[in-house]
């Protein structure tokens, strides 16, 4: 009969907690679903329930039995990266591995044949405890026969479990208690109020009265607890990533040829992403120097695209920014971040505007492919009161169709420095008029305001008085008196 | 020289950032001679304006910002008093017809009230400096003010401002507007504008870092001097100088409203006076059963001569129409506080203490040296206080009536959170933060560090100083518990009246403060739970036991009601039910009206930190000799054996012995009533200990006389007002005495309220000889009832309830008479010493189960009156509620009658509602009947043990007919040696004891020390156990999470009174974790 283990990793968001914060191992710890005073406590380590703060808590209901307890959210991206970081690192141990959907920490391994490579499945159960404990996490770990009978074992027996015959197997999985198992809190309620305590009363209960009253979820679970339901393994295939390498046999520092092994690779690459259905979003290009070592350029299309012609265009662009190669290339790898296609993307029915926007975004995708991908912002206002806070520069993702508004007259523009200029401070007694800049401008001969910006006492005071000041030359200029600096600032020009 | 013309306090809600007192102050500073308020959309802050401006001999003109329907603003001032009517007019209409917090009002309703009204026209929301041309309006408000209409010129330092400026300019000379100058003040001194900027922050739930413009862009919105206000507007002296023309126009101030009371509806020819005399006298006559005491007649003639000379008739008449219609609808009501001190009062029915042999006096209640009205408060039943409300704004109309306003202030705890959000302070530090606070405490940097905040770091001194800044400010409006503003002419005439949150409510712009500053009449009607669970007592003796009583038919004097009294078993007893007055009763061993009087006001704030208790308990048993601190002082003491109890003998103590004048005993009396939030107490202090010690007063006599003062006005009680409560105290303890199943079935039905759970007063009654009977949906209605079916005889008490008969002298000699509460108009009448009384059992009703609405039982009731229920299947088809209901009684035990395992139950209900609901899905859809349920093979299930029955019937009900949860246990605890409560007060002083209880109460009492007072609950009784502020500290988490604990300590016994003094607590390992009815905490 064909073996299979289940690996628990008990509270593994916890554990995934700990080791991101292993100074907190002596502390009352929990994970949250929120870092707020009402977010809801999920997962809580020894310490923390030796103060009674148990799951379903809310946070402030903790703190205020431990004062000193520490919390985190733990995200589910977090979450799903540890699981797929541990389901390859469990592929060393046996080729099928099943992530469990709905439990994140619970893994179900093929057990078949291995105690041939390891000697006995014990001891390969003990290795497997071994190497994750090496990583700082703790797990329980079931071989048995059936994916209900090892998972409820797992979950309730600490350390290795190996069991010989199925019928072991479930008489000892009639002994565990439901609310070992990860139920829906609600249902784990409502059957410990019917007395069903264990697992062996679940299982008693009639079959339809459970789907009737639980849902077909629940009527699965009790079907594979009964062994009416047998599910075979279903382990997780690995997705290689979209990846091409090429080797060089000499190096070679000319663009062009690097441009022929970039197109070869590129070919392949897309190839690889059209039978996946997926178009590339972004184009990594990485080059090993001969002795400078790896360096990589990403590129980004207009738009997500299996068009090869556009990509060499667009790393052509960028490798004649580099003008000449630093040293000699001796490997070229090109892989793809792509995302599912979908009909836009394709374009088929997309009606071409008057103005052609999508021109215009390749247009900018050159232009970051050759002056680098920050090249291309633009302004974006804010709400604040100070210039140069009142906007800010942000990287440009694609062009719309602008609808500027009609203007009733024609106003003047204040264009503002990058930075302020200091100017020299002003003399008490100014014979020939106030000259902030240079005698070429002449004197100031007329000046308004002041008017005041200050604020930010929360942080870093500031108080500005700003002033427009016209000099004899006609020229109007955009200054102000910095009170905390005590100095005279241009801040820039009115034209 | 210049007038401020638009400045807002904090009473434009978080966005003002000063007191209306402070910008008042800073013009007296400044040397400026008048100040507008105008807040927005409102005149809340101008009665403290107007005492400060009184004071401070600074002018004031009532104005308002208005918003308009299209979001724009005005800025009206009242030149007159009309001018004052119609804004307030105007203010009504726009809040009346907006959401609550809202205002807008419409063009043609302000050219409509026009009249008396200044307009300035500007700022940065004003139609006058829109980039549109506002050409109708324009020409609208010149047509409807003329004259009076300004275009107002604001600068504020703001690079945008020149160019409208220009352009209101411009505007105002086409259309002929005389422009002034002006600034929007929005805070008295440059400093507050950091208070400023969090408040808009607060206002639109920002950061301080994430508010960008919301915020203003600098400090120039402060009250400026006058010299800067003439630089500012250096180039135009003439706007400057149209402020002050402005303002010499405004000859308004609050001291020329002249308030009319309404008259009440009078017999021809008969004038309020005589009216208010001849229902007087009738009620006299009532109240003795034929003419009253000569003495009576004087106290009478003499408060009704000063009620006509102050011109006072209408607000008793009114009181008196009030009281008349709670007794035509049988609605217990009865007069509280002051009012208990008339003779007028107690023979219109409004009160029901006699002032005249109780000794109260009148001058406390009404004099003619303070000149301020009467303020008569009115408790009503709380479940009908709403019919009282209805009637009100029904007689009056809601013109005339509306209900007076609380300003919802900032406390340490709301401003710590409000400014740490928007400083971006952790949200969990501000939470730990706000715990370690008390309500009115300030904060320190001591707490900073106890909750892991840094006071160096330079956020958490921002947090420090703003939260310290913004307490007391004004947040928002509520309403006042049960006040009315009445009035002759239109309320809104006066002050603007809008929307409350509560349906049906309105309420004025003023609190009752601003009435007391003014002068004006308010009608209390507050809702007391003990007179809604008197009534229902009262209707369910007549029901069953056929007699008819009532709070004045009651007897005044029963040996069995004093004795339970004495013995402290007062569970449920109004006023006399807490720990600490359980705690005293043994001691004070009350045996007449007067000794619970005193027991009501003794456990208060006011006497234990003035140290007066003991020295009258010594003094009370014979262990103190009853000495005066003076011989002028007996009169004033002998009453209470020479300790001052009562607000009163305060007062009056100020006066005999420190030579208060009428006038500074007034103040006195105030200042202990504002406290809190002024600490003005302080500066009696030296003057009252110097004047008594110069009388030959001991000094430490004198320096506990002001402890007791400051600590009255903390909470302490006047005597008339402890008067009223004993009434009901004594009523409510009557009634437990001879009627126990009655008195808890009441309570049970008029909770919440009160100190204990349902659970302690099921225990309670189980303990007298009650039984108790679950509740089940084949016989429980929605409340409790008491059942006739198998009712059985008991004695009660150790006479009969009216055997003593004779009513409490105090209270009424009018024989018969239903003052309160009758259906038969009769007295019962008892024969032979031993009463012996059919006892009814309590069906509990199901709105004790938790989670079924009042919509569920409805539904119950309906198919139960069809025909009765034959099966869990039957029930549920006909009732067809949902399936949590469902779930809930049948977890309960209400279903038992159909299926007697409630496991079997619950497991059938949910069949039967899941297929209901899927069925009824599809046949919804498919327009067809329900199709039968099919059966199916039902599971067995584990039967309940007795401690798992207990245990669900306090998770489902809170409370259990079946037993206490430790009883089942309490073979397990014997054998771990732990005593039952009983065993506990029979033990010695100074014993060592372990005991295990449920905690059912934990109190923390500011005047405590950080002593910790619980009391744990068994199913023999409690146990009353005093935990010392390190023990506490030690055990804080236990004892604040575990509901069934341990303590290890030592038994304190004295005159009868036992606590446990707390060592060590622990939880009890018993295997089962016992349910609990819940604890009720106090601070």
């Amino acid at each position: 009969m064909d073996r299979m283990a289940c690996i628990d990793l008990p509270a593994f968001p916890l554990q995934l907690l700990l080791r991101r914060h292993g100074e907190w191992r002596d502390r009352p710890v929990a994970v949250v679903d929120s870092d707020r005073p009402q977010g809801k406590i999920l997962w809580v380590n020894e310490r923390a329930r030796g103060y009674r703060i148990l799951p379903g808590m809310r946070y402030a209901a903790g703190l205020s039995l431990a004062g000193d307890l520490h919390a985190a959210e733990m995200p589910a991206a977090e979450i799903d990266r540890a699981i797929s970081s541990l389901g390859r690192r469990l592929r060393c141990f046996t080729p099928h591995v099943e992530p469990a959907r709905d439990d994140p920490g619970v893994f179900w391994l093929d057990a078949s044949g291995l105690e041939r490579l390891y000697g006995s499945l014990p001891n390969w159960a003990g290795l497997i405890r071994s190497e994750l404990r090496r990583s700082g996490l703790e797990c329980n770990t079931t071989v048995g026969f059936s994916r209900f009978g090892t998972y409820a074992l797992s979950k309730s027996k600490r350390g290795v479990l190996v069991l010989d015959r199925p019928a072991d197997e479930r008489a000892a999985s009639r002994r565990v208690f439901l609310d070992r198992l990860a139920l829906e809190p609600g249902v784990r309620e409502t059957l410990g109020k019917l007395g069903i305590r264990t697992v062996g009363d679940f299982m008693d209960l009639p079959s339809e009265g459970i789907e009737k009253r639980f849902g077909s979820e629940i009527h699965r679970l009790h079907r594979l607890a009964s062994g009416v339901l047998r599910l075979p393994l279903q382990p997780e295939a690995p997705v290689p990533p979209a990846l091409q390498r090429l080797g060089l046999d000499h190096p070679v520092t000319n663009v062009a040829r690097l441009m022929v092994v970039i197109e070869r690779l590129l070919g392949p690459l897309l190839r690889t992403l059209a039978d996946r259905n997926h178009v590339l979003s972004k184009l990594h290009v990485g080059f090993r120097f001969e002795r400078l070592g790896d360096h990589i350029e990403g590129l980004r299309p207009a738009a997500p695209t299996l068009d090869a012609a556009q990509l060499l265009e667009l790393v052509r662009l960028r490798l004649d920014a580099l003008r000449k190669l630093p040293d000699g290339v001796v490997e070229v790898v090109v892989y793809a971040e792509s995302m599912a296609a979908t009909r836009e993307q394709i374009g088929l029915f997309a009606r071409r505007p008057r103005r052609d926007t999508a021109a215009a975004n390749q247009a900018l995708a050159r232009v970051r492919a050759e002056l680098g991908n920050d090249a291309v912002v633009r302004a974006r206002l804010r709400e604040a009161h100070l210039p140069e806070a009142s906007f800010r520069w942000e990287a440009v993702e694609g062009v719309a169709v602008p609808r500027p508004r009609e203007a009733d007259q024609p106003t003047l523009v204040r264009r503002i420095y990058a930075r302020p200029v200091p100017l020299p401070s002003r003399a008490r007694h100014e014979p020939d008029g106030w000259m902030p800049r240079s005698l070429e401008q002449g004197p100031v001969v007329r000046v308004l305001g002041p008017y005041v910006v200050s604020g930010g006492w929360w942080r870093k005071p500031v108080h500005r008085e700003y002033h427009f000041a016209e000099t004899q030359k006609g020229e109007l200029l955009w200054l102000y008196y910095d009170r905390p600096r005590r100095r005279w600032y241009l801040q820039g020009r009115v034209e | 020289m210049y007038v401020p013309l638009w400045c807002k306090s904090n009473f434009s809600f978080l966005e003002g950032a000063s007191h209306p007192e402070e910008l008042v102050e800073a013009c007296a500073h400044l040397g400026i001679e008048t100040l507008a308020l105008t807040d927005h959309d409102g005149v809340y802050g101008v009665v403290e304006a107007h005492v400060k401006a009184r004071e401070s001999g600074v002018g004031l003109i009532i104005g308002s910002e208005v918003t308009l329907d299209d979001d724009s603003t005005l800025i009206l001032l009242a030149k007159s008093r009309e001018g004052h009517a119609n804004l307030c007019r105007l203010i009504t209409f726009g809040r009346r017809r907006s959401e609550k917090g809202e205002s807008r009002v419409r063009w043609d309703e302000v050219c409509a009230h026009a009249a008396g009204l200044i307009v300035l026209w500007g700022g940065d929301r004003s139609l006058l400096v829109s980039e549109a041309d506002p050409v109708f309006v324009a020409h609208d408000l010149k047509d409807a003010f003329g004259d009076r209409l300004y275009a107002l010129a604001t600068r504020h330092r703001r690079a945008e401002e020149p160019k409208r400026e220009a352009r209101l300019r411009r505007r105002a000379e086409r259309y002929g507007i005389p422009v002034a100058a002006g600034t929007e003040v929005l805070y008295h001194k440059p400093a507050r504008r950091e208070v400023q900027d969090v408040l808009t922050c607060i206002r639109h739930g920002v950061t301080l870092s994430g508010a960008g413009r919301r915020i203003k862009p600098n400090a120039e919105h402060a009250l400026k001097p006058p010299h800067a206000f003439t630089a500012l507007f250096h180039d135009d002296p003439a706007a400057v100088a149209r402020t002050l023309e402005i303002a010499g126009r405004c000859s308004f101030s609050l001291a020329a409203l002249r308030y009319r009371y309404p008259s009440e509806k009078l017999p021809d020819g008969t004038t309020s006076s005589g009216w208010l005399r001849k229902l007087t006298f009738d009620g006299a006559r009532e109240r003795y059963g034929g003419p009253a005491s000569p003495e009576m007649i004087r106290q009478l003639e003499k408060e009704l001569d000063l009620i006509d000379e102050l011109d006072y008739g209408g607000y008793f008449l009114t009181m008196w129409e009030i009281v008349r219609f709670c007794r035509e609808r049988g609605i217990l009501c009865q007069g509280r506080g002051s009012a208990a001190n008339s003779a007028v009062c107690y023979c219109l029915g409004i009160t029901a203490v006699d002032p005249v042999r109780m000794g109260l006096l009148f001058e406390r209640f009404l004099s003619r040296e303070r000149a301020e009205p009467p303020d008569i408060d009115l408790d009503i039943e709380h479940e009908r206080r709403e019919e009282v409300i209805q009637h009100v704004y029904e007689k009056y109309g809601r013109s005339h009536a509306a209900m007076v306003c609380n300003f919802i202030r900032y406390r340490s705890r709301s401003a710590i959170r409000e400014v740490g959000k928007v400083l971006g302070v952790a949200e969990t530090a501000l939470d730990r933060l706000s715990k370690l606070m008390s309500h009115h405490g300030g904060l320190a940097p001591e707490t900073l560090m106890h909750a892991g905040l840094d006071p160096e770091q330079e956020v958490h001194g921002h947090l420090l100083r703003l939260a310290g800044e913004i307490l007391d400010f004004p947040r928002h409006l509520s309403i006042h518990p049960g006040g009315f503003l009445l009035g002759h002419e239109p309320v809104s005439d006066l002050v603007p009246i809008e929307n409350a949150s509560m349906p049906d409510r309105t309420v004025i712009q003023w609190d009752k403060d601003c009435l007391e500053e003014l002068g004006l009449f308010k009608v209390d009607l507050l809702g007391l739970g003990a007179l809604h669970q008197l009534h229902l007592g009262f209707d369910l003796i007549e029901e069953h036991h056929g007699e008819s009583w009532s709070m004045a038919t009651i007897p005044g004097k029963d040996g069995s009601t004093f004795d339970m009294i004495c013995k402290a078993d007062t569970v449920g007893v109004f006023q006399i039910e807490s720990r600490a007055q359980m705690a005293m009763l043994p001691r004070l061993k009350p045996r007449t009206y007067y000794d619970l009087v005193v027991e009501v006001s003794i456990v208060r704030p006011g006497p234990i930190t003035g140290g007066m208790v003991h020295p009258y308990l010594r003094r009370r048993s014979g262990d103190e000799p009853v000495v005066y601190p003076h011989p002028s002082l007996e009169p004033v003491l002998k009453k209470t054996l020479g300790v001052p109890l009562f607000q009163e003998q305060v007062i009056r103590l100020a006066m005999v012995a420190a030579d208060y004048t009428p006038g500074e005993a007034d103040q006195l009396r105030r200042d202990m009533a504002a406290w809190r939030r002024s600490g003005r107490i302080e500066r009696h202090h030296q003057r009252l200990v110097d004047r008594m010690t110069s009388k030959g007063i001991a000094t430490e006599f004198a320096e506990r006389v002001f402890e007791q003062i400051r600590g009255f006005g903390e909470y302490g009680f006047p005597e008339s007002h402890a008067a009223s409560f004993a009434l009901i105290a004594w009523a409510t303890a009557w009634m437990k005495c001879h009627y126990p199943e009655a008195f808890a079935c009441s309570l049970l039905n008029a909770q919440p309220m009160g100190f204990y759970s349902a659970a302690t007063i099921i225990d309670d009654a189980k303990r007298h000889g009650v039984e108790i009977r679950p509740v089940d949906v084949t016989r429980s209605h929605w409340n409790c009832t008491l059942e006739t079916g198998d009712a059985r005889t008991a004695k009660t008490g150790d006479s009969h309830p009216g055997k003593t008969g004779d009513r409490y002298p105090f209270l009424t000699t009018a024989a018969g008479k239903r003052v309160t509460h009758s259906k038969k108009g009769t007295c019962p009448q008892f024969s032979g010493p031993q009463f012996l009384r059919r006892r009814f059992p309590i069906r509990m009703g199901l709105r004790y189960v938790k989670g079924l609405s009042k919509r569920s039982w409805e539904r119950i009731e309906t198919a139960r009156g069809e025909r009765s229920f034959s099966a869990v299947e039957d029930f549920v088809e006909r009732t067809r509620l949902d399936e949590g209901s469902l779930t809930r009684l049948a977890e309960a035990g209400a279903l038992s009658a159909l299926d007697g395992d409630r496991r079997s139950a619950m497991w059938r209900v949910a069949s039967t509602s899941s297929a209901q609901g899927a069925a009824s899905s599809s046949a919804r859809k498919r327009g067809r009947r329900l199709p039968m349920t099919t059966r199916e093979r039902l599971p067995l299930f584990a039967a309940l043990d007795d401690s798992e029955t207990i245990n669900w019937d306090y998770r489902t009900t809170r409370h259990s007919p079946r037993g206490h949860p430790l009883a089942p246990l309490r073979p397990q605890l014997e054998k771990r040696r732990l005593p039952d409560a009983t065993r506990v007060a029979a033990m010695k002083d100074g014993e060592r004891v372990r005991y295990a209880g449920l905690v059912i109460c934990r109190q923390r009492p500011g005047t405590a020390s950080g002593v910790v007072f619980m009391t744990l609950e068994d199913e023999t009784g409690f146990v009353n156990v005093v935990v010392w502020s390190r023990v506490f500290e030690k055990h804080a988490v236990l004892i604040k999470t575990t509901s069934f604990l341990g303590v290890t300590g030592k038994l304190q016994v004295q005159d009868g009174v036992t606590h446990l003094i707390a060592d060590t607590f622990w939880i009890p390992r018993v295997g089962a974790r016992p349910e609990s009815g819940g604890s009720h905490d106090f601070h």
